[in-house]
Order: C-alpha cells, then sequence, then structure tokens
C-alpha cells in the first residue's frame, strides 16, 4: 500500500441503523473500500439517548467496516443531526476601503468576520458557516471578489448551531473508539451533496432526505447550500401512526408499511383488503388497505407541508427550478415522488448515487454516509491538501510498526 | 460598518468540544487501537535508538579500522611470540613445533586457515582458534580431548603403537600425558579400526564405554584400578560391554542399564566370593547384563591328585549358580 493512502471513516449515527464507510483516499481519488452497518440502539430522533448501547453499535459497525476494509481507519468524518439543530442567517456589508475602489484581501475577510460574528445563545455551538454568494454594489458575485471595483461589499452566513451537549455526545461516541472526528457534516449537506449535482444546485434543487426518526434538507441556490433545516419526524412516525391507527404492534406496523403504505392514495375500494402476514398463520389478520395508505400519505403530506413551511420565504418554484429531489430510507414510500411533486409544485425524482459506486451503497439509505465522505473531500481538495501518510520520518517509521 | 470600531462577539464552535479522552472511558476497540498506536510510537522511538546505536557502532569501527592499520603495517617478525591457552595438557614446544612458522614471518604473512588446519590434524586438538596480536604475537587457544582408554594399533608393516581414545571415539597418539595416567587407561578390545586420512576413523559407541568406565572411576575407584580390558564386540549386537580384570575374570555390563546398580552388584559379588575364598581367585565370569539375575561363573577348586579313573571329568568348570543379588 502506498505511503501517500489516507484512510477515512464516515459514520451515520442514525435513528435506525449506523452506517460506516471507509474510503481510501488519495489526494485525488477517493475508493470505498469498507462498508460495516448495525442496528441503532440508544439513539432517538437523531440524538444520543444511551451512551453505552449507542458506542456499542457505533463501534460494532466502524469494526466491521474496518475489517472489510483490511485497513485501519486514520480519522473520522461524522454527520450530525437532530432536531437540536437550528439556523439563521446573518449578513454584514462593508465599504471598500482602498482609494481606487478594488476590493482587496482584507475587505473580504472583515465583510466574512463580520458576517459569522453573531452571539449565540448558551449552550449552542456552531456547527456550519455556510457562506452565500458575495454581493458588490448590488450584483451576484459566485466567485471571489479580489480586485473587482465597487464600493459596498456585502456576504451573508447560514449559520447552523446545535446544543453543546448533544454535539459532544455524538462526537465523544466515536472518540470512544480511540479516533479522531475531523469534519462534523450536517446530514443534510452530506446527502443534498450526494444525490445532486452541480448544475442543480447552481438552478436550485431543494434535497430532502427523510431518516428514520429525522428529515433533514437542504435548498441550494446558486451552487451553495441557502437554507437547511432538520425536522425531528421520519419513517418510524408512519410506522407508530399505523401502529396507534390500526392497533398493532410496532413491528407489525413496520411490516404494513414497507407492504402496503403509500404516499398517495390509490386503493379506492374501501373492502380491498390485506393479510398482516399473508401466510395464514393462527393471529394473521386482515386491514383495508385504503386505511394503510390513508394514514401513511397523511404523514407523509404532514411532513412536506412542514418542510414547507419551515422553508418559508426561502422557497418558491422560481429559485428551486430544478425542483425536488428525495432520499433517505423512508423515501422508498411508493408514489412519494408525487406526494413531494404535489406539495411542493415541483417536478420530485429520487436521488441516486452514482453508477460507479457498488449496488448495495446506491440504496437511498446509505446517501448519508457516502455523500459524507464525497462532501468532506471535494471540500478538502478545494483547500489545503489532505494530510499525507507518508508526510515524515516519524511517520512513515510508525507505519512499518502498524503492520498494515 | 467597519471592524475596527466593533468588538465581535466569540463564537464556538464544536471544534471547541474537547477530543481527548482516558483510555478508561474508551471501548475494547478504543483500548486497543490506542495501544497499537503507543506500540507504533515505542517501536518507531526503539527504530530511532537502534539507528542511532547502529551509527555510532559504524564510527566507532571506522575509527578502530584506520588506527589498526599503521598497526598492521608496522607488523613485526612473530619469532617466539606465540601465545598459548590451553585446557590440556600440550605445550609451547608442542605448538611451535607444530606450526612450524618461518622465522622472519611477520602477523600479514600467515594464513591462519592453514595453522589452523595444521593443529586440527592432530586428534588431540578438538578445537583451534587463532588470532593476531599486533604487532608481533599470535594468540592460539586450544581445548583438547582427554584419553578414557588405550588401543593397541598395528600398522601394515607389523609395526604397533599404541594410541588413546577419547569419549567422542576420536583415537590419537597423545602428547605431554604423565604416564601413570596413561598406564592406568584400560585397554579397548572388539573394535576394528578403519584407517583414515593419516589417522583413524572415530571408535563408534564410546559413549556408553565412556559412561561406564566414568562411573567406575568416580564410585568405584578400588574396582577401576584392576580393570584391564574392555571390549566393544558386542556393544552394537547385544548392548553389552566386556570388561576383562587383570586377574582374568570377565564381566559383563549392560550398556542399556544403570551402570550405577550394575557397579554395586559387581562389588557386592566380588566381596562375597574373596570373603569365601580369601586369596583365590575363584569367579570366572560375571554377568550384569540380565537384570536381578546375575550369573556367576565359578572356577572350579584345584584338582586332587589324579586317580586312575578311565574317564576325565566332562569340563574343568563348576556349574553355574545364579546368586540373587539384593
Amino acid at each position: 500500500m502506498s505511503s501517500h493512502h489516507t484512510f477515512i471513516g464516515a459514520v451515520e449515527i442514525g435513528t435506525s441503523k449506523v452506517t460506516a464507510l471507509v474510503g481510501e483516499y488519495t489526494g485525488r481519488d477517493l475508493t470505498i473500500i469498507g462498508y460495516g452497518e448495525c442496528p441503532s440502539r440508544g439513539v432517538v430522533k437523531g440524538a444520543i439517548a444511551d451512551f453505552k448501547a449507542a458506542s456499542d453499535c457505533t463501534h460494532a459497525a466502524l469494526e466491521q467496516a474496518e475489517k472489510m476494509a483490511g485497513e485501519r481507519i486514520d480519522y473520522v468524518y461524522l454527520a450530525q443531526t437532530g432536531g437540536h439543530l437550528d439556523g439563521f442567517y446573518n449578513e454584514a456589508v462593508v465599504n471598500v476601503k482602498s482609494a481606487d475602489n478594488m476590493i482587496d484581501r482584507n475587505d473580504i475577510r472583515t465583510v466574512c468576520e463580520l458576517a459569522q460574528a453573531k452571539e449565540l445563545p448558551a449552550g449552542r455551538m456552531v456547527v456550519h458557516h455556510i457562506r452565500r454568494p458575495f454581493r458588490v454594489d448590488g450584483r451576484l458575485v459566485p466567485t471571489s471578489p479580489e480586485n473587482l471595483v465597487g464600493q459596498r461589499l456585502e456576504v451573508g452566513y447560514w449559520t447552523v448551531h446545535g446544543q453543546e451537549q448533544r454535539l459532544a455526545d455524538t462526537i465523544h461516541v466515536i472518540r470512544g473508539c480511540n479516533l479522531e472526528v475531523r469534519e462534523l457534516v450536517l446530514s443534510s449537506l452530506a446527502s443534498g451533496f450526494m444525490v445532486t449535482t452541480p448544475e442543480e444546485r447552481q438552478n436550485g434543487v431543494l434535497a430532502i432526505d427523510i431518516g428514520g426518526g429525522t428529515t433533514d434538507y437542504v435548498l441550494y441556490r446558486d451552487g451553495v447550500p441557502h437554507t437547511t433545516g432538520v425536522l425531528p419526524i421520519g419513517g418510524t412516525h408512519v410506522t407508530n401512526d399505523l401502529s396507534i391507527g390500526l392497533r398493532l404492534t410496532e413491528p407489525q406496523a413496520e411490516k404494513l408499511k414497507l407492504r402496503f403504505g403509500r404516499a398517495i392514495v390509490q386503493a379506492r375500494d374501501k373492502a380491498d383488503k390485506v393479510w398482516l402476514d399473508g401466510n395464514f398463520a393462527i393471529g394473521d389478520r386482515q386491514f383495508p388497505r385504503q386505511a394503510i395508505e390513508q394514514i401513511t400519505s397523511a404523514r407523509i403530506w404532514e411532513l412536506f407541508e412542514v418542510v414547507k413551511k419551515k422553508l418559508g420565504n426561502s422557497f418558491s418554484p422560481e429559485t428551486c427550478a430544478t425542483g425536488v429531489v428525495l432520499t433517505g430510507g423512508t423515501a422508498r414510500l411508493p408514489a412519494i415522488t408525487e406526494c413531494a411533486a404535489k406539495v411542493f409544485g415541483l417536478p420530485a425524482h429520487l436521488g441516486e448515487a452514482p453508477t460507479s459506486i457498488a449496488d448495495h451503497l446506491r440504496e437511498p439509505g446509505q446517501h448519508t454516509a457516502l455523500g459524507l465522505l464525497y462532501y468532506c473531500v471535494s471540500r478538502q481538495s478545494e483547500g489545503a491538501s489532505p494530510r499525507r501518510k507518508g508526510g515524515g520520518f516519524l511517520r512513515g517509521v510508525s507505519r512499518i510498526f502498524a503492520g498494515a | 460598518m467597519s471592524k475596527e470600531t466593533l468588538e465581535l462577539p466569540l463564537t464556538r464552535s464544536w471544534r471547541d468540544i474537547p477530543q481527548a479522552v482516558k483510555p478508561r472511558a474508551m471501548s475494547r476497540e478504543g483500548r486497543r487501537r490506542f495501544l497499537l498506536r503507543a506500540c507504533r510510537l515505542l517501536g518507531a522511538v526503539a527504530t530511532l535508538v537502534a539507528a542511532g546505536w547502529a551509527s555510532w557502532q559504524v564510527a566507532q569501527v571506522w575509527d578502530n579500522g584506520s588506527r589498526h592499520l599503521p598497526d598492521a603495517a608496522e607488523a613485526k617478525p612473530i619469532g617466539k611470540n606465540l601465545l598459548l591457552q590451553t585446557d590440556g595438557v600440550l605445550d609451547q614446544a608442542w605448538l611451535a613445533a607444530t606450526l612450524a612458522l618461518p622465522k622472519k614471518a611477520t602477523l600479514m604473512d600467515l594464513d591462519l586457515t592453514k595453522l589452523k588446519a595444521r593443529l586440527l590434524v592432530h586428534g588431540q586438538v578438538a578445537t583451534a582458534a587463532l588470532v593476531r596480536k599486533f604487532p608481533a604475537t599470535l594468540s592460539v587457544r586450544l581445548t583438547e580431548r582427554m584419553p578414557i582408554a588405550r588401543v593397541m594399533a598395528e600398522a601394515a608393516g607389523g609395526e604397533r603403537s599404541a594410541l588413546l581414545v577419547a569419549r567422542d571415539g576420536a583415537v590419537y597418539p597423545g602428547v605431554g600425558y604423565d604416564r601413570d595416567l596413561i598406564e592406568s587407561l584400560p585397554w579397548l578390545d572388539g573394535i576394528k579400526l578403519t584407517p583414515q586420512a593419516g589417522g583413524y576413523a572415530p571408535i563408534v559407541g564410546m559413549d556408553a564405554v565412556a559412561d561406564l568406565l566414568g562411573r567406575a572411576k568416580l564410585e568405584a575407584d578400588w574396582l577401576y584400578r584392576d580393570w584391564h580390558a574392555v571390549s566393544l564386540a558386542r556393544l552394537e549386537s547385544d548392548g553389552q560391554i566386556g570388561v576383562r580384570l587383570r586377574s582374568g575374570t570377565s564381566i559383563i555390563f549392560s550398556a542399556k542399564d544403570d551402570f550405577f546398580g550394575q557397579l554395586a552388584k559387581l562389588d557386592y559379588i566380588l566381596d562375597t566370593a574373596a570373603s569365601a575364598h580369601p586369596g583365590q581367585p575363584t569367579v570366572g565370569e560375571i554377568d550384569l547384563s540380565l537384570g536381578n539375575q546375575v550369573p556367576v561363573r565359578l572356577i572350579a577348586a584345584p584338582a586332587p591328585a589324579p586317580a586312575p579313573l578311565p574317564v576325565s571329568p566332562p569340563s574343568a568348570l563348576a556349574t553355574i549358580p545364579r546368586i540373587q543379588v539384593p
């Protein structure tokens, strides 16, 4: 193995499952070489509720991924979700200082610092500062405004922040495995990056990742994330609705949801019934198909309505020309794209990972972990070059003893 | 709005969350990773130390080597500067005669491999190490074989010579040994000497004989002193070692059994026989190779004056009684 290679772990601690991927990054190419998955325990609506249980399943997934990769992970990119995450927009304006009105680096740095400097409530911490395009005298500048001529330089940041304890809990789960968390990334940014193209992001697109316990969304405009959000609603709520509505246990409701759930009601015949198990065993029962579809569709419809409401004025069919892209495990629900199209009044489709990725990793439920790797690596290659494994004599010598 | 006029609030990022974690707070996998990392670090440090030490050693060798070069260039004739260290009886004179160094030879003129081979030709020398000590001394360290028995060899021309046999079976003409020591060694019998490269091939089975002789000398020296010859004739086939005493008595030992026990039995039997017939040898043969059953052949008492019997006795030997040895 070349000494230039870095082995990056991507971990998503979800409500229904924990996914770990190992990517081999050469500084130019990224290859997925390890995959581990473990049913999630101790996680409620994306937040750690039982540290021990969550740690055990996360470490199991990491161990599985490392075993498959046959390599040790150097550091981890961690996906972050949960209802505690919130965002706000803040902008700043500076007058260009130089006599010839040419914008220099100091102007840019000043305006960026001002736009990022907004006091957070106690116990809150910044997860992301997402910069929107600069404006020079009201004119949109998609790249750097350095050396452009103007009098007023404006910039705005969408700041994502979360509760300190919740963020620390997630990080400490990974640290318990003695791995460094190199990046903490909002789940919606990771999955959105995976299922949308740069053109779509430029034209405006809304990516919605419907997971087990949370729904993460990101609205892209002008090629950058414009607004993000997390709703503590997911596929488990649909299951819960079915469980209450049809008086079923959760596993039974989950089974019915997967087999007969739909995001748009299709069944017209009230007498059309389906069997719970279909094996004619004692205890097998019949349920009206229409009732199942009504319950699932109502919850999904409501979910999209809440997302639309949360987006508020940021979202409009004009600014989101590409439409809506759905991903996440619950996005497999039949007719969910039709439902999204009706709610948002825009075309909607299911997000797909690139065909170069192995089939079992192209499932909607894996898009966040995949996107985590690709998002961070693309940011890394845009910015500083990755830390090279063979970058020092000591490190080189120590690799001899790693046996890897 | 400008930066200079404003005190910017400090925003805390998730990167401010400390990531340090104690090993006891880690999971099993985390601790394993921690140990592995520590081992890697230790390995790296050890490698660095080893590399440093190796460099220092190389520097030392380089330095010493360059210091030795003038010594070698100034090597003087050895003359009589032979330094002998040995664990045996060979002396300086023997060494000088054997090496036969040219008078004006210097250390650099010597072929140590050839000289060593010259020493090892003598069977008495087991190992030899020769070291040049500049400017003019040749140091020789020898380990010698110790003789445990003698053997009489007869050359093709009928010339007979007494040779010594060591524990490993090596046959050699002994040099420098005390005459009494040589005289005390028993003779070997029942063997065939095979000529080999100016000497004789090692005798097979000498380990067992050496054990017997060593045990006898140590535990029953009064018996050993009377041993005249040791026969290996039936060692390979029956595992027996024959010993003939100066009085003519034959004793058969088993090479497979404990020699100490057999010597104890022998002592008991000889004592019993001596007390029965004081001053008169009465035992012809003792076979100790059959375990607790020890057949003893007695020599018949001197025959009375010949009587005019028509038929002589069938044998001069008495019947072979079996003595139960405690």
